[in-house]
């Protein structure tokens, strides 16, 4: 009942909000004062639409948003206005997420041309969320997540630019872009082992890259532990290391069995995630598929 | 001795047991020590058993202590990670406010040249507004070699425990071996003392990582606090001098509507 009055509202304050528009445009708005009326406009249009987010209506919410934020742009205030853009982004994304997508790209526009790269970054990330669950385009997502960790990287904010890559690296290997996940994952797993608080992921990302040479072919996996192991002596002693270095053998005596069972006494202390278990199904085609070759 | 197989047949489901008849004590001196003998065995049986269950389930138990640590600490690194993002979000948001506050002092300076010639000219012999020196990154190089020291005892403390533990492990195994000469001669009561020592040797070997995981786990959580404290330091002062801007902005507003 409420949200049914509010809407009533919210419309008639648009109504209200567009004539004083076409007022100012007129020639005796701009004699008296015509920015004041766009500005009192864009206050309507933001009242107005926070209550069709009060009303769930998310597209008209989204809409009067935009109307404001592009008010704002005239009015040469560039902070309201991209602030206006982020707040019509996430009305729309509950109800079309396309619609979102172009609001937050309007935004980040007009941040990274004022110089806010950590905001542009994070609306990067919620731009690429967006594409991970709504809309499933793995390669947006990819691309958006990389350019968050590039500006993150400008403004030396490594453990928010790794988050990014970390994502990046775990679609590129899903997507059998093997180089570019390792080299990610190296990279990352480099950083990590020097700092004393992150030290404790390095052997996971370490584990990863191995994981991602294995696929693509036994004897760089071979080669990457051993380098692992000198860089990061700890990595030897994990149950990780261990696990990849059985796979490896069983992997040369193309024993499918020893492989199984391996990942299943891997799989009884420390549950294996989807990520892993993909992976590691692919390395089990690799070998079964060699033995008809060897036929 | 008559009440004796009485006893005894309920639980004879095996040949051993006599017949009741024809039970004299003279007669068939062997009766009643095999009869002895076939409800020891029974007992040992038992008792092997029962050792087993335990030792079995004591195995389970451990296994399924070393997964919960391995949870804890992968639990504990995504902490540390999420710990680090939000130190760097704190700092970055100090030198922020350093900047607004530096902003602030340049817009005080412009109104005070606008407000009067007088203060034009003040401001003039006023020294100019220089930026601040970036405050020094040492808070990260002071948890370092705190870590460092406990990190190097609870090493030393695990090489002491290590050093104590083969002896214990000594002492188990010789009483497997004693076990298995005193243990009846019959290839059962061998083969289960063998079971019995791989279980104890899969025990020993999960408690060995169950004591290097907790360590592990002990230098994380301290490496945590240390990371926390740090913060909090970092948002005391945060909170301090945004309350600071804030009053500033406030009366600085007042002054534009003055003016």
């Amino acid at each position: 009942m409420d949200n049914s009055g509010k809407e009533k509202e919210a419309l008639a304050l648009l109504a209200e909000a567009d004539k004083k528009i076409k007022s100012s445009q007129s020639f005796f708005g701009t004699l008296f004062g015509g920015s004041s009326k766009l500005e009192e406009a864009c206050e309507m249009y933001s009242r107005a639409a926070n209550m069709f987010k009060m009303a769930k209506n998310w597209s008209a919410a989204g809409n009067a948003f935009t109307q404001a934020a592009r008010l704002h742009l005239q009015l040469q205030s560039k902070h309201d206005a991209a602030t206006n853009f982020i707040d019509a982004g996430n009305a729309f994304k509950k109800a079309d997420p396309q619609e979102a997508i172009n609001c937050l790209n309007r935004a980040i526009e007009i941040y990274t041309d004022m110089g806010r790269f950590t905001i542009a970054a994070k609306h990067h990330i919620s731009i690429a969320e967006i594409y991970e669950t709504e809309l499933v385009d793995i390669d947006k997502a990819i691309a958006h997540y990389e350019q968050a960790a590039d500006y993150y990287k400008g403004e030396e904010s490594n453990s928010s630019a790794n988050k990014c890559l970390l994502k990046v690296a775990t679609y590129a290997a899903q997507l059998e872009q093997y180089q570019k996940a390792v080299e990610i994952f190296e990279q990352v797993a480099t950083h990590a082992m020097d700092s004393t608080l992150l030290k404790y992921s390095a052997k996971e990302y370490f584990f990863k890259a191995a994981l991602c040479h294995f696929c693509v072919d036994m004897l760089n996996a071979q080669l990457a532990i051993q380098r692992y192991e000198e860089m990061f002596p700890a990595f030897s002693d994990s149950r990780e290391c261990k696990l990849v270095k059985k796979l490896l053998e069983a992997h040369e005596e193309q024993n499918i069995d020893a492989y199984t069972d391996a990942v299943k006494e891997y799989d009884t202390i420390s549950r294996l995630d989807q990520w892993l278990t993909t992976m590691l199904l692919r390395i089990k085609k690799t070998v079964q598929g060699e033995p008809e070759n060897l036929c | 001795m008559s009440a004796y197989p009485k006893n005894y047949n309920p639980f004879a489901d095996d040949d051993d047991v006599p017949d009741v008849a024809g039970f004299g004590k003279s007669s068939g001196w062997n009766d009643p020590s095999e009869e002895r003998r076939s409800e020891a065995e029974e007992r040992q049986r038992r008792l092997h058993q029962e050792v087993m269950h335990t030792a079995q389930s004591a195995l389970d138990s451990s296994n399924r202590s070393v997964s919960l640590i391995y949870d804890s600490e992968k639990t504990g690194a995504e902490t540390a990670e999420e710990l680090m993002r939000q130190g760097e979000a704190l700092k970055r948001t100090e030198k922020m406010l350093d900047n607004m506050d530096q902003s602030l002092n340049v817009s005080q300076r412009h109104m005070n040249n606008i407000k009067s010639v007088f203060g034009g000219i003040v401001n003039y012999f006023k020294s100019k507004p220089e930026p601040k020196p970036e405050p020094a990154q040492s808070q990260q190089y002071k948890a370092n070699p705190k870590l460092e020291e406990a990190f190097s005892q609870s090493k030393g403390q695990e090489e002491r425990y290590q050093a104590s533990h083969p002896n214990l492990r000594k002492i188990d195994t010789s009483g497997f071996g004693a076990g298995d000469i005193e243990a009846s001669q019959e290839r059962n009561g061998y083969s289960k003392n063998k079971q019995l020592s791989d279980v104890h040797k899969q025990l020993d070997r999960n408690l060995d990582d169950m004591s290097a995981g907790l360590s592990r786990l002990k230098n994380l959580g301290l490496g945590l606090e240390n990371e926390i404290d740090d913060q909090d330091l970092i948002i005391d002062r945060i909170t301090g001098k945004a309350d600071h801007l804030d009053c500033r902005i406030t009366s600085t507003n007042r002054q534009l509507k003055k003016l």
